[in-house]
């Protein structure tokens, strides 16, 4: 055990933290849109950003390897400039991503809706540009929906399983995160070690939750 | 401004992930700081050979100082992620079936592909269960039997070949229980969560907490074949393990733990 599970649960975490790191300036973006577009298509929009939410994993993950494999017309082009993905670490931040951003999405995207526009409008009217205005009203005003969506969906990369199983395989020491080696020692029949690793994931867990809440927290106590 | 660790924070991720090199770990410019062996030849074997391939593995570490990854599962499985780009070097299957579709997809040459190893097809019982079935007639009175999913583990065909052959599929199909792989079968017998699987003799010998209960009759079996293959862009480190497969050290690993050996060395 130690030292090999210790390199897992730290590619794990890894992995999770390029993945979260990833969606933050895209996830907040499309929350952004969702929350102040008013437009034709919004409804449209929003229901194509909260589908990984709803469609099952392994499905997700299926259309990450059918538009990404070796053999599809992207998946070619990105390997002739050198750029693998499939069944490499890629894979594991790329299916992560996906399935956590839209998480991200809808806490961020409440956050921002109840900002009072008219304050940003006031922003403006004071001079500010419109990413001033952003960063300096809008965002502070909603930092805790954008913290707690970040976590949650750092939390859903930490235990991401069937669309990364799709795309990166479970390849010890290279695309196995901490989910598909307890699949793999149950699948093996070796619960006691699977069991081990089921502990270390909810420690995890609970470190990234209970961290949020307290950052969460002095936030709030420092808020007006 | 108080809420100024918290932009910063912000910012810092933010840029994170924005640059064009998103899909680097940012925490050092080495990628994939904490996975192993990244240089190493990546192995893909049938799940069957997971204990003879890490004792050759270490071995030809031991001896080289050079390490290979290893990594198993259902042949058809594998097959199927080698195709989709997965960037095994060396793929070792249980059946020659899965090694045709790479040569046919053109990442094995005719010339890069050996006939390995045999096998035998054993029916297992739990250690502990009071009767276990004597021959294949008598499965049919099981409530269920594991084997590995013919979709993906050629275990799982030569099985439903052998009982097809013997008359007692049809009987028996309602009854199946289809798992990952040969290991999941075996699993599940250790467990007593099945009262019966069909698994390779090898598998079998492996496990102190089931027994055979009977051997598949010669004439009754579908003919076993184990294939080593070199992929297509394996480097020489590749190779080298590829060449370490028909070994005398690595042949006399295959047959302590059971299995045939096929061809010269």
């Amino acid at each position: 055990m130690v030292l090999e599970d210790l390199r897992v649960v730290a590619f794990t975490v890894e992995m999770a933290l390029v993945a979260t790191a990833a969606v933050l300036v895209p996830g907040v973006a499309a929350a952004l849109l969702l929350a102040r577009y008013r437009g034709p298509g919004r409804s449209a929009l929003d229901t194509l950003l909260s589908l990984p939410l709803v469609l099952p994993p392994t499905a997700v993950g299926l259309a990450l390897l059918e538009l990404l494999g070796a053999r599809r017309p992207l998946g070619r082009w990105l390997g002739t400039h050198g750029l693998e993905i499939v069944f490499t670490w890629k894979a594991v931040v790329l299916a992560t991503a996906v399935m956590s951003f839209p998480l991200l999405v809808r806490q961020a995207r409440t956050a921002f809706e109840d900002v009072d526009p008219r304050l940003v409008g006031l922003a403006r009217t004071l001079g500010c540009s419109p990413l001033a205005a952003f960063f300096r009203v809008t965002l502070p005003l909603a930092r805790r929906g954008v913290l707690a969506g970040t976590v949650l969906a750092f939390s859903r990369a930490l235990g991401e399983f069937g669309a990364t199983i799709l795309v990166a395989g479970n390849i010890p020491g290279r695309t196995q995160t901490l989910a598909l080696r307890i699949f793999q020692e149950v699948q093996a029949g070796r619960d006691e070690r699977a069991a081990t690793l089921a502990g270390l994931t909810a420690a995890l867990a609970f470190l990234a939750l209970w961290s949020a809440d307290r950052i969460g927290r002095r936030a709030r106590e420092r808020a007006p | 401004m108080a809420r100024r660790p918290l932009l910063v924070a912000l910012a810092l991720l933010a840029s994170a992930g924005l640059s064009p090199a998103a899909v680097r770990p940012p925490l050092a410019a080495n990628p994939r700081m904490f996975a192993a062996g990244r240089d190493a030849p990546l192995v893909f074997a049938a799940a069957s050979l997971s204990d003879a391939l890490r004792g050759i593995a270490d071995a030809f570490e031991a001896r080289t100082g050079r390490s290979v990854t290893l990594a198993f599962g259902g042949s058809g499985d594998l097959a199927r992620q080698i195709q989709a780009g997965a960037p095994a070097a060396v793929f070792v299957s249980a059946d020659a079936r899965s090694v045709e579709s790479l040569e046919r997809a053109g990442l094995v040459k005719p010339t890069e592909r050996i006939d390995l190893l045999s096998n035998r097809l054993v029916v297992v019982v739990p250690e502990s269960a009071t009767h276990a079935p004597r021959t294949v007639r008598e499965l049919a009175s099981l409530s269920s039997l594991a084997i590995a999913d013919p979709a993906t583990a050629p275990v799982g065909i030569y099985a439903r070949e052998w009982l097809t052959r013997a008359g007692v599929w049809a009987a028996l199909e309602e009854r199946i229980v289809p798992t990952l792989d040969v290991r999941a079968a075996l699993a599940a017998v250790e467990s007593a969560s099945a009262p019966a699987a069909v698994v390779y003799r090898t598998d079998a010998l492996l496990s102190r907490r089931v027994r055979v209960a009977f051997e598949a009759a010669p004439h009754q079996a579908p003919r076993i074949v184990y294939v080593a293959a070199l992929i297509a862009g394996a480097g020489e480190r590749g190779r080298e393990f590829f060449r370490e497969l028909r070994s005398a050290q690595a042949r006399a690993v295959f047959e302590r733990l059971g299995f045939e050996l096929l061809g010269g060395p």
